[in-house]
């Protein structure tokens, strides 16, 4: 048992913990700043959690155990997501555990939580939104999963920290045509997964439009808390695991050393934010899609990550079959 | 006899004529297009205002009096006739080589890119005929077609012409006329079109390059796009769209077919110069790699297939015959499916040798049964002449494409005979159908009766060509459908159902046939429609083609020859 | 060339030709459909010149240039007048803003007409066994993608109602059989060649006129409406 892979760990899920409530406030900070306005600062998130863990909990008449136990599985599972994926080091004590399809599973199981909380309210903003989501899901996990796929055939496995291991040894991987299609298709898909533009405005409450909003309308209080923090873990957790496979540089591909570790730390949160900021910076200039164009931007990303399968399978290997 | 072979140049002049004397004469006929346009433009300056009419009247500095329902030979444009000399050069050339490879065997020319075997001669011939009849009876069809452009002409420059809103839709195919001065010339490049369309055809029989072939074959298209869309009607620019985007599409397949099977002759060892070469690739055949083989030649059936007007690309073909002019429909029913036909043959030869005869044999006869049952079943609901003759087109090939697949040698050389066959009765029910829709104004059936009343001798005329499409003796048809009957059920028990079915669709589509035409031909002279007498020029070339086809069924002579070694040609080796 | 330079390199360009087919099927704008076209042409010549590189032979450089120009700058410039007139008469006539200009609605809706691609490039690939094994090297390999394209351009060619994009279509397709013919063979002889592209080009300048009065007969060119001749 090596106990820098645990410290790594620790420092990893306590990073995660604490920036995923900045990273939101830094980009919205951003957009204020391109939109000419002063904003709430970068810690605004934080005080929010604070103000409704103070509140008490209020659940609507008729609302069963699914609208209770949504926050906390999203919650939950988005901390074991921040646990197995490979932020900081590839050489981690879970590192056999992280495999790709747990993690799309895990993703998967937080979204049908919240979907079915929100038919559980029986309003119908609750179902509405839980309907759209799940038409959005059912192209969004096969796309997540074909583009990981996609960069696991070069690795042969589909173990995220091997692939990410493979892909910071050996770089050129990234930049074949499967791995550019992956990065494409990856993208879009983190873009649906996390609830942004052009795919759903996390800003809106307008009832044409929202879909992640219209789900948690009757969630107030520490309900409200769980369920903002879990949305904002996932989008850390997955900018990351963006950053990992295709930026892998800077780290930590052995146990050895804590200052290989702490470096790695430090990088990451770097890449992160530059994405974040990014990100909200192209949501300044991006209008949001017609909800029923949504599927075309979604199914135009699946295809790009079949065919990013289908490319490293054939055009690949130099040689390999 | 004379030998020929022994004279590098004259082989290669013989070679050379059919297909560059057509395009010579398109030449021409552009360089004279061009002159009569600019005296037409000069007189259309001046005239534009009082008679717009004569603005592209071309060389018909005369004009012509109101519409007169026959045509005096007298006013005849000389230039028509001057189309004749093609398949005339076509025709002799044909003839020579015939005499040549009967007795020397097969003779090349320019490195092997053209090339004349038993079939090249015999395809050649047939051309040479239809060609022949079609353009015999083009200057008739002009004339009257100028007729009854200058009356209408007259009427409809009135109306302003619909543009840029959808015009209002036409009630029936009759009244739709467009502009008279565009009109006008689109006849002046009728010619020009028409002799490159014999050009390409007969570059596509002559040469043994497979690339080149495909060439010319998709040449066919585009020259005769604007023949199929003249009229600029609704109806006559949608048959034009549907047949470029379909057959360039389908042709396009026969060209990746064409890529995969020089892909497997480069694997397998042929040089570059020589891998689409057919007589290399047959006598190689065996080393062709079968997987890759079988891919390409699946997609050069299918893609010359669409050309031949078989299932599944053949969706063009009954709107084409029936917009285009009569003369152009009778060429492009009579040789242009057979010629891409033709094409199929050649790849089959190949496909057997390097894979077996199943394959083909399969394919081939599935797409035939398909075609002839579509057909069949369109000929029932048919109401419309030309189309009707388009379908009848569609299921004489289905019956070549049964021949094809069952291929022994009676069976070869039947339905060699009956793309002959096809190809004369066919042009002639074709020119005499234009003619009909010159005198009757419609194209369809119902409204047509009592031609025989009207005027005998045209109708005599549709209806022997019926007759002869129905297979009756004396004409050839009857000889060559019985050798594929025969030939398929001596085939064994699986061509032997197929040829039982395919005789049963056969009996449905001559009763639709039959009932329809006798409908057109029998009855009374519509009330108010005076008795024509047609000049007997207009109804020479189809007497002709009606004689010749049913010489071929009497007695094959000296073609005998030709067509057994033609049929051995495209034996199995 | 180094050999894995030669196959990356030859691997970018068939994944950017095909992704121009897909994309061409995402994008509803006639404009961007056919600029997505001239850049699979740049695509196509790319393939052509890197295996002239490779091969050392100048001839195929001298195609490939040949190729680019008649792809990537010919037929579009072709299209995009055709396009140009086509919008500049609508606007003299009846409203409708840029009903001419856009894709509005093809018979299959883009999303499922995207997923069909994935399926149509899993055909290919299925279908491209035999050829691959035949003679396994990097250009072979990339033989699906020359096929992919041609199975999207016939999607294209057969679920696209307006005339110009079924031309794309038809040029899709051909773009993906010259591609099929470099990749498997490094071209067809020179006159084949030759004469395919004259042939391509005569038949654009005919759908191109065809198109005109397709609109001058019917007042557009939804090509659904063209329903006068049936049995």
């Amino acid at each position: 048992m090596n106990p820098v892979g645990y410290a790594a760990i620790v420092l990893q899920v306590g990073t995660v913990v604490a920036g995923a409530p900045l990273l939101t406030g830094l980009m919205r900070q951003t957009r204020a700043r391109l939109e000419g306005r002063a904003g709430a600062g970068v810690l605004q998130p934080w005080r929010d959690v604070r103000k409704l863990l103070r509140k008490e909990p209020i659940t609507p008449v008729g609302t069963g155990p699914a609208f209770r136990w949504a926050p906390l599985v999203l919650v939950a599972t988005s901390l074991v997501l921040a646990v197995l994926v490979p932020l900081i080091s590839t050489e981690s004590p879970v590192r056999g555990r992280a495999d790709l399809i747990v993690v799309v599973a895990l993703l998967a199981l937080g979204t049908v939580a919240l979907a079915l909380a929100g038919l559980d309210t029986g309003t119908a903003f609750g179902g509405m939104g839980a309907s759209r989501e799940m038409t959005i899901a059912a192209l969004v996990e096969p796309t997540i999963l074909m583009a990981v796929f996609a960069l696991s055939i070069p690795a042969g496995s589909t173990n995220l920290p091997v692939i990410v291991a493979g892909a910071a040894d050996e770089p050129a991987r990234l930049t074949s045509p499967a791995g550019l299609l992956a990065i494409a298709a990856l993208s879009v898909a983190v873009l649906a997964e996390t609830g942004r533009l052009p795919v759903d405005n996390p800003s809106t409450h307008l009832e044409l439009t929202m879909v992640h909003e219209a789900m948690v309308l009757e969630y107030a209080g520490p309900d409200l808390a769980l369920v903002e923090f879990g949305a904002q873990l996932r989008l850390t957790v997955l900018l990351g695991l963006l950053a990992s496979l295709f930026a892998p540089w800077g780290i930590a591909t052995s146990a050895s050393s804590l200052a290989a570790v702490l470096l790695a730390l430090l990088l990451v949160v770097l890449k992160v934010a530059v994405l974040g900021t990014v990100l909200a910076a192209a949501e300044v200039f991006w209008a949001k899609l017609r909800l029923f164009r949504v599927p075309e931007l979604l199914a135009g990303s699946f295809l790009l990550a079949l065919l990013a399968v289908t490319a490293s399978y054939f055009l690949g290997g130099e040689g390999g079959q | 006899m004379l030998h020929l072979s022994q004279e590098p140049a004259m082989t290669a002049l013989l070679l050379t004529a059919p297909a560059a004397a057509p395009l010579a004469l398109a030449g021409a006929y552009t360089l004279g297009g061009l002159r009569a346009g600019r005296q037409a433009a000069e007189v259309s300056t001046v005239q534009r205002p009082l008679e717009p009419v004569a603005a592209g009247g071309g060389r018909a500095a005369a004009p012509m009096p109101a519409v007169a329902p026959t045509i005096s030979p007298a006013r005849r444009h000389p230039r028509d006739w001057a189309g004749l000399a093609s398949p005339l050069v076509i025709l002799a050339c044909g003839a020579l080589l015939a005499a040549d490879v009967i007795d020397d065997g097969p003779v090349s020319a320019y490195s092997g890119l053209l090339r004349a075997d038993a079939l090249t001669a015999w395809m050649l011939l047939v051309v040479g005929a239809v060609a022949f009849i079609a353009c015999a009876s083009a200057p008739a069809y002009l004339a009257g077609e100028r007729a009854t452009d200058r009356a209408t002409g007259r009427t409809v420059m009135g109306v302003p012409p619909a543009h840029g809103g959808p015009p209002a839709r036409a009630n029936s195919r009759v009244g739709e006329k467009p502009r008279v001065g565009e009109q006008s010339r689109a006849w002046g490049n009728y010619h020009v079109l028409v002799q490159a369309f014999l050009g390409a055809m007969c570059l596509a029989v002559v040469t043994a390059n497979l690339g080149v072939l495909w060439v010319a074959i998709e040449a066919t298209t585009i020259v005769t796009a604007f023949l199929v869309g003249h009229r600029r009607t609704r109806t006559s620019v949608e048959a034009a769209w549907k047949y470029v985007v379909i057959c360039s599409a389908g042709i396009a397949l026969a060209f990746l077919g064409t890529v995969l099977l020089y892909y497997a002759a480069r694997q397998a060892g042929i040089a570059e110069a020589w891998a689409l070469d057919w007589p290399t690739l047959v006598a190689r055949a065996d080393r062709l790699d079968p997987a890759v083989t079988r891919l390409g030649i699946t997609l050069v059936v299918l893609g010359y297939g669409a050309k031949a007007g078989l299932v599944p690309l053949h969706a063009w073909l009954p709107d084409a015959h029936s917009q285009a002019p009569a003369p152009v429909s009778a060429l492009m029913s009579g040789v242009l499916l057979s010629v891409a036909f033709a094409a199929i043959l050649r790849y089959r030869v190949i496909a057997d040798a390097a894979l077996g005869p199943d394959f083909t044999r399969v394919l081939l006869a599935g797409i035939a049964l398909l075609t002839l049952a579509l057909a069949a079943a369109l000929l029932l609901a048919q109401r419309d002449y030309k189309r009707m003759l388009a379908y009848s087109s569609m299921e004489h090939m289905s019956l070549i494409a049964l021949a094809a697949a069952v291929g022994s040698p009676l069976a070869l050389a039947a339905g060699l005979l009956h793309i002959a066959g096809h190809g004369l009765a066919k042009a002639t029910a074709f020119c005499a159908s234009g003619r009909i829709l010159q005198l009757r104004g419609t194209s369809e059936i119902g409204r047509v009766s009592g031609l025989l009343a009207q005027s005998p001798w045209l109708g005599a005329v549709f209806g022997l060509a019926v007759v002869a499409l129905l297979g009756f003796p004396p004409f050839s048809l009857f000889a060559s459908e019985l050798g594929i009957a025969r030939a398929g059920f001596a085939a064994g028990a699986g061509l032997g159902w197929a040829m039982a079915a395919a005789l049963l669709l056969v009996l449905i589509a001559f009763a639709a046939l039959a009932t329809r035409t006798a409908r057109m031909l029998l009855g009374p002279a519509p009330t108010g429609a005076t008795a024509v007498q047609d000049s007997p020029s207009a109804l020479w070339p189809l007497t002709v083609g009606l004689a010749a086809c049913a010489a071929l069924g009497i007695a094959t002579g000296p073609l005998g020859d030709l067509l057994s070694q033609a049929a051995a040609v495209l034996e199995r080796p | 060339m180094s050999e894995s330079l030669f196959s990356q390199l030859l691997n970018l360009a068939c994944g950017a030709f095909l992704l121009a087919a897909v994309v061409v099927l995402w994008r509803r704008e006639l404009a961007a459909i056919v600029r997505l076209f001239a850049l699979q042409g740049l695509a196509l010549a790319t393939i052509a010149l890197l295996l002239g590189l490779h091969e050392d032979r100048w001839d195929l450089l001298v195609v490939a240039v040949g190729i680019g120009a008649l792809r990537a700058g010919l037929l579009p410039y072709l299209i995009r007048r055709a396009l140009a007139v086509l919008v500049a008469g609508q606007d003299g006539g009846h409203g409708g803003g840029h009903g001419e200009a856009r894709e509005t609605q093809p018979l299959v809706n883009v999303a499922a007409s995207l997923l069909t691609a994935a399926a149509l490039t899993l055909l290919s690939y299925a279908v491209a066994r035999p050829l691959v094994e035949l003679d396994p090297t990097p250009a072979t390999r990339a033989l699906p993608v020359g096929l992919a394209v041609v199975l999207i351009g016939f999607f294209v060619l057969v679920t696209r109602r307006r005339a110009l994009a079924q031309v794309v279509g038809f040029l899709l397709l051909d773009n993906g059989i010259t591609a099929t013919a470099f990749l498997a063979t490094s071209g067809v002889p020179l006159i084949v060649e030759l004469g395919v592209s004259f042939d391509v080009l005569l038949a654009v300048l005919v759908l191109q006129l065809l198109t005109v009065r397709v609109r001058e007969a019917f007042g557009t060119t939804d090509i659904d409406d063209l329903r006068e001749l049936h049995d």
